[in-house]
């Protein structure tokens, strides 16, 4: 029986869907077999990230009002083995879907697949409950800014209620800005939310450029978002990683010569 | 000028971090307790009437806050003048 991992945060834009893309990834090149859910009816983004758009027959609506079976919904990424990807309807919207409905599903698709990941739509309105509604744990995402952590909190409440174990990603830290003092740390997020840490993700332009091809970073693993993520992937999958969070890359002497003579990129 | 000197080593010594944490704490108190200001503020008022029957205050005076006491709890915070002397209204 596999595991359902709700990916949420309350706020938008915090980066929920690359997370979703790049866990899932991560999890496919440990060599688990990974369904991706896009469970936000009517905002689909996950086929873009991940490159699939192109792909798309079916989606999560065909499959809960029985037009298709799961299976023949699924897009199969060919980059990976293992990972596949059931979209959202784009045409729908949220109360097309019932809880109780993505529940069934899930508990179907758990029967053959190790992980099914799935993205939540930002709010706390029905999709919200939808998308949490047949996840055996959570990871929330946030930002280290204010907003997102207010409505982290509010996530987490609603979780709780439901006891769904949750664990905490803190998405786009910038070592340079909390040295600085102009940012919470991981450790401030940590411990306002009250929460494990599964994951820290440093601030990193690879993220763009990569979503922009339709990449998941994770697939290269090169830059410092890519390892981080590699790493979220593994302690998901239980295993015990030793380093937590993110370390500032590249501000070490031989970097900084580096800089100073123009060899490394500043 | 004095002011000036003095905020300027107050707010370097308060990082943005900092305030950022003081904000959320106080945020994160209100909306775990789901009370908002406009039903604290009749909390307000109702709790000054009921002082008011045992002990003669002016109900203006009474303060209400809601104050994180540690990493998990918040507490609620009742501040009332009491008079010096009886007959002597306190506020």
């Amino acid at each position: 029986m596999g595991r359902a991992i709700v990916i949420t945060s309350g706020k938008g834009g915090v980066g929920k869907t690359t997370a979703t893309a790049n866990l899932g990834t991560g999890l496919a090149q440990l060599g688990h077999s990974v369904v991706l859910i896009d469970a936000d009816i009517g905002l689909r983004n996950l086929d873009v990230v991940m490159g699939l758009e192109n792909r798309i027959v079916f989606h999560l609506v065909d499959v809960i009002q029985g037009r298709c079976t799961p299976q023949k919904a699924l897009i199969r990424d060919r980059r990976i083995e293992n990972l596949f990807l059931l979209p959202a309807s784009q045409t729908d919207d949220k109360d097309s879907v019932t809880p109780d409905q993505m529940k069934a599903l899930i508990i179907e698709l758990k029967s053959s697949y190790d992980y099914v990941i799935i993205d939540c739509p930002a709010g706390i309105e029905q999709g919200f409950r939808n998308a949490i509604a047949g996840a055996d744990e959570a990871i929330i995402v946030a930002t280290p800014e204010v907003s997102s952590i207010r409505d982290a909190d509010r996530v987490v409440g609603l979780l709780a209620a439901q006891s769904t174990p949750t664990r905490l990603m803190v998405n786009r830290i910038s070592p340079a800005m909390v040295k600085r003092g102009d940012m919470l740390s991981q450790a401030d997020v940590i411990e306002i939310l009250a929460l494990e840490l599964v994951g820290a993700i440093p601030l990193d332009d690879e993220i763009v450029a990569t979503t922009n091809r339709g990449l998941p970073a994770a697939l290269n693993g090169r830059s410092p978002a890519a390892k981080a993520f590699a790493e979220l992937a593994r302690r998901v999958s239980g295993a015990e990683v030793e380093e937590e969070g993110v370390r500032e890359t590249g501000v070490g002497f031989f970097a900084k010569l580096g800089r100073a003579l123009g060899l490394s990129p500043a | 000028m004095w002011n000036e000197i003095k905020n300027f080593f107050v707010s370097a010594r308060r990082t943005t971090r900092e305030e950022a944490k003081g904000r959320l704490h106080l945020v994160l108190a209100h909306d775990r307790a789901g009370i908002d200001g406009a039903k604290l503020q009749e909390l307000r008022a109702e709790v000054a009437a009921v002082i008011r029957k045992y002990v003669e205050i002016d109900p203006e005076a009474v303060e209400i806050h809601i104050e994180r006491v540690s990493k998990q709890d918040s507490q609620l915070t009742v501040h009332s003048p009491l008079p010096s002397r009886p007959g002597v209204t306190a506020g």
